[in-house]
C-alpha cells in the first residue's frame, strides 16, 4: 500500500462544464503501482491538491466500474477555483480514497431511494452509475424499485442534466427546483426535495435510503422518512466537516465523537441523529 | 524487581546516553521542562507550588531526587513535535516529486515518565498507530524509544490521577519502571530492551522493608492528592449536558489562548500547512516547491472547524465544550481510553484558572 498522507500525481484527462459554477474532471493516476492499489467505493472522497494553492476534499462522482475516475466540483474558494482552471494534460496531486462509502451490499435485496440536494448529487451519482452498470451486467430482480429524487436551486443548477434520461431506464427520477426561473421552461416540481416524498409511493419496510445534501436537508429528510415508516437504520447520510488529514489524526472533522473522515462521511442516521440536533457540535 | 543504589543512577544514564537522546526534567526559566539532559540536570530538591493559573518553583526540604512533579511538557513534544516537516515537494507541469523527511534521528529515552503520561502515551499510540493508516514519523520515533517510568513520590497540587484510574503508581507500558526510596531506586524491566539495560547494572535484591517503604510512599502520595473528579457518571454526564448553561459561564472566563491544549498530554489535534518557497515559483512552467508542515493546532482556534461558507463552531462556548467533551467523553468511544489522565496541567497553565475538576462538578448542578 501507499502512504495516504502524501499526495501522488494525477493527470487531468478531460474536464467538462456542468453548470455555471460546477464542472467534472477525470483524473488518471500516474504511478502504476498506486494505480493498481487504488480501490474506492461510491461515497468515498479524495483530497485534491493544487500545489501552491492547497487541498480540498472532493467526493468521487464516478462508479468504480467506470473507466474514468471523476470528480465534480463547485467553485467555492481558492482550491476549487484553481481546480476549475485545469485543462486536459495538467497535473495535480491527490490523496485517498478516504472514508466509509455507501453500504451498497445492504441494497442487494431492498428497494433503493436516493435523495440528493444541490451538489450532494456528486457522491450519489457514483451510486447511480454503479447500479446502472451492475444492473446491466446482472439483469437483476425486476421487482426491485429504484428511485432518485433530486432538488437543485434553479433549473440552471441541475448537475448531470444530460444523464438523467439514462438513469430513467432503471430509476424513477423526480426533479425539483427551489425556484423555477420564469425565463426557462420547467415542467418539473418546484419546492424542497422533501416535498417529493409525497409524489412517490414506496414500501418503507423494504427501502434503503441514501441522502446527501445540505445538513438541514438531510436532517429533515431523515425525520420525514422515519415518520413515513422507514427504519432509521436503513437511512444513510453523508456528512461534511473540515477535512485536513483525512486519516483520523488531525481532529478537524469531529462531529461529536465521530471522525467524519474515517467513521463517515456516510453515516447511518441512527448513529448520528442524536448529535444532529445539537448546535455547534 | 531489583534495587539500585541512588548514586548509581548515573551509571544507568551513562548506558543510555550511548545509544539514546535522554529526555528528562530540567529547569528552564523557572519551570521544570523536558529536554535532553545529563543526570546532574535533574532538579533534585526543588519543589513546585501549583495552583489554578500559577506555578512556582522553590527549594524545599524533600530528600528525593525526583522531589518535584510534572511540569508543562510531556513526551508529546518529542514524539509529535509542535512543528514538523511531513515532506518536501517540487511540482512541475508533469509530476510532483515528494521527498520524505528523515524523522529517525538518535532514538529517544524518556526518563521519569509519570503514570498519567503513560496513560496518555497509550492514547497517542492508538491515534497515530492504531488505525488503518499509521503516522510513519511517529512510528519510527516511537518504535525505538525507551520509556523509563517513575512512581510519583509526591503529587502535584492539581493532580487527580487516582480519580481517573491512571496513577500515581506505574502499572504497565514501560521499558523500565523506577520507584524512588530513601536510599535507592527499585527497578523493574517491562520489556527485553529494558532488561538489557538492567543487566549491566550492579543490582541488589529487594527486601521486605523496601516493599513496605514503597507502599507507604504510595499511600502518602495518594493521601496528599487534593483534587478529584467523580467519574461514575462519565461519559454519560457530558452527553447529557451538551446544552448546559455552564458552558456559557465558562466561555465568559475563557481567554481562548489554547494553553490547555498545548500542555495536555492527550491533545493531538494538528493542521497541515504548505510553505511555498517563493524562489521556486515559476507560473509559466507551473513550478512550485516547498514543504508541507504539520503544526499543533487546537480546537480553540477560531478556524478549526471552518469550512467554505461557514464555521461549525463559531462560538467560544462551543469550542470550550468541544475540548472538555473530547477529554471526558468522546475518547472513550473513539479509542476506548480516557482523554483526561488527571495530570492537572490544564489547571495550572490556564491563565484564567479554569479548573476542569470544578467545571465537571458544575455540570452536575442541573438548574
Ligand atoms: C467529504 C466531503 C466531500 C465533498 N465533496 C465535494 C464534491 O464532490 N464537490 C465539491 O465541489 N465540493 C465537495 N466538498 C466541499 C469542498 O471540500 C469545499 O467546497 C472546498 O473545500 C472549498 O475549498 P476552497 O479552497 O475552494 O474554499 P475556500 O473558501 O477558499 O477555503 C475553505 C476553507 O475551509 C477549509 N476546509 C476544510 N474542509 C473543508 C470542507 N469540507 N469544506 C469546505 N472547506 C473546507 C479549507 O481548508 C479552507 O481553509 C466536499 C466536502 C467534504 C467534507
Ligand atoms: S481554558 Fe484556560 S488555558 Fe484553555 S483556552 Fe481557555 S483560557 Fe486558555
Amino acid at each position: 500500500m501507499y502512504d495516504k498522507s502524501v499526495p501522488f500525481d494525477a493527470k487531468v484527462k478531460w474536464t467538462k462544464k456542468e453548470t455555471r459554477d460546477t464542472f467534472t474532471c477525470a483524473l488518471k493516476i500516474n504511478n502504476r503501482d498506486i494505480q493498481k492499489a487504488y480501490r474506492f467505493l461510491p461515497g468515498q472522497f479524495n483530497m485534491l491538491y493544487v500545489p501552491g494553492i492547497g487541498e480540498a476534499p472532493i467526493s468521487i462522482s464516478s462508479s468504480p466500474l467506470d473507466h474514468d475516475l471523476m470528480h465534480t466540483v463547485r467553485v467555492a474558494g481558492d482550491v476549487t477555483t484553481a481546480l476549475s482552471n485545469l485543462r486536459a494534460g495538467d497535473m495535480i496531486g491527490m490523496r485517498g480514497p478516504f472514508g466509509r462509502g455507501w453500504p451498497l451490499e445492504e441494497a442487494e435485496d431492498l428497494d433503493l431511494l436516493i435523495v440528493a440536494g444541490g451538489l450532494g448529487i456528486a457522491p450519489l451519482r457514483s451510486v447511480a452509475r454503479h447500479v446502472l452498470k451492475t444492473h446491466a451486467a446482472k439483469k437483476r430482480d425486476a421487482h426491485q424499485r429504484r428511485m432518485l429524487l433530486y432538488g437543485a436551486k434553479t433549473p440552471k443548477d441541475i448537475v448531470f442534466r444530460d444523464e438523467f434520461p439514462r438513469y430513467r431506464d432503471i430509476f424513477e427520477v423526480f426533479l425539483t427546483v427551489d425556484r423555477a426561473d420564469p425565463e426557462e421552461y420547467w415542467r418539473g416540481e418546484a419546492g424542497l426535495v422533501t416535498k417529493l416524498f409525497d409524489r412517490i409511493t414506496f414500501d418503507p419496510r423494504c427501502t434503503l435510503v441514501f441522502v446527501c445534501g445540505p445538513e438541514i436537508m438531510m436532517q429533515n429528510s431523515g425525520r420525514e422518512l422515519i415518520l413515513r415508516g422507514v427504519p432509521e437504520e436503513r437511512i444513510f447520510l453523508s456528512m461534511e466537516r473540515n477535512m485536513n488529514c483525512g486519516i483520523g489524526m488531525c481532529g478537524h472533522c469531529f462531529f461529536g465523537p465521530k471522525f467524519v473522515c474515517k467513521d463517515g462521511p456516510v453515516f447511518r442516521f441512527s448513529e448520528i441523529e442524536g448529535l444532529m440536533g445539537i448546535k455547534e457540535l | 524487581m531489583k534495587k539500585l543504589k541512588k548514586e548509581h543512577l548515573r551509571i544507568l544514564f551513562g548506558g543510555l546516553t550511548e545509544s539514546h537522546r535522554v529526555i528528562g526534567p530540567k529547569i528552564e526559566g523557572g519551570v521544570v521542562v523536558l529536554a535532553e539532559i545529563a543526570v546532574h540536570d535533574i532538579p533534585a530538591g526543588f519543589e513546585d507550588r501549583q495552583m489554578a493559573g500559577s506555578y512556582r518553583l522553590v527549594t524545599g526540604e524533600r530528600p528525593e531526587i525526583f522531589s518535584f512533579s510534572a511540569g508543562p511538557d510531556s513526551f508529546k513534544r518529542f514524539l509529535h513535535p509542535p512543528v514538523s516537516e511531513m515532506f518536501a515537494f517540487k511540482s512541475s507541469r508533469t509530476a510532483i516529486a515528494i521527498t520524505a523527511p528523515d524523522c529517525q534521528g538518535k532514538p529517544l529515552a524518556f526518563i521519569g515518565v509519570r503514570a498519567c503520561d503513560i496513560a496518555a502515551l497509550k492514547l497517542y499510540d492508538k491515534v497515530f498507530l492504531g488505525g488503518a493508516e499509521k503516522d510513519q514519523c511517529y512510528e519510527s520515533r516511537r518504535k525505538d524509544s525507551l520509556v523509563i517510568a517513575l512512581d510519583c513520590s509526591y503529587p502535584g497540587d492539581n493532580c487527580f490521577c487516582h480519580a481517573m484510574g491512571t496513577g500515581p503508581s506505574v502499572m504497565d507500558g514501560f521499558d523500565i519502571a523506577l520507584v524512588e526510596l530513601d536510599a535507592s531506586f527499585l527497578l523493574e524491566a517491562g520489556t527485553i530492551a529494558g532488561q538489557r539495560l538492567l543487566d549491566v547494572l550492579s543490582l541488589e535484591e529487594v527486601t521486605e522493608g523496601d516493599m513496605k517503604e514503597r507502599s507507604s510512599r504510595t499511600e502518602r502520595c495518594l493521601g496528599m492528592m487534593k483534587k478529584s473528579i467523580r467519574t461514575e457518571d462519565l461519559p454519560g454526564l457530558i452527553y447529557r449536558s451538551l446544552d448546559h448553561p455552564r458552558w456559557m459561564d465558562i466561555a465568559e472566563r475563557d481567554l481562548e489562548c489554547g494553553n490547555c491544549t498545548q500542555v495536555c498530554p492527550t491533545c493531538f489535534c494538528h493542521s497541515h500547512y504548505d510553505f511555498v518557497r517563493l524562489a521556486g515559483i515559476s507560473p509559466r512552467a507551473r513550478e512550485v516547491s516547498g514543504t508541507r508542515v504539520r503544526k499543533w493546532d487546537s480546537c480553540f482556534s477560531r478556524n478549526f472547524a471552518r469550512v467554505h461558507g461557514g464555521n461549525f463552531r463559531p462560538s467560544r462556548r462551543a469550542r470550550y465544550r468541544q475540548w472538555m467533551s473530547h477529554k471526558l467523553a468522546y475518547t472513550f468511544e473513539q479509542f476506548g481510553l480516557p482523554g483526561c489522565v488527571g495530570c492537572g496541567r490544564c489547571i495550572t497553565w490556564c491563565p484564567a484558572g479554569i479548573d476542569i475538576t470544578r467545571e465537571v462538578e458544575a455540570l452536575r448542578d442541573v438548574r
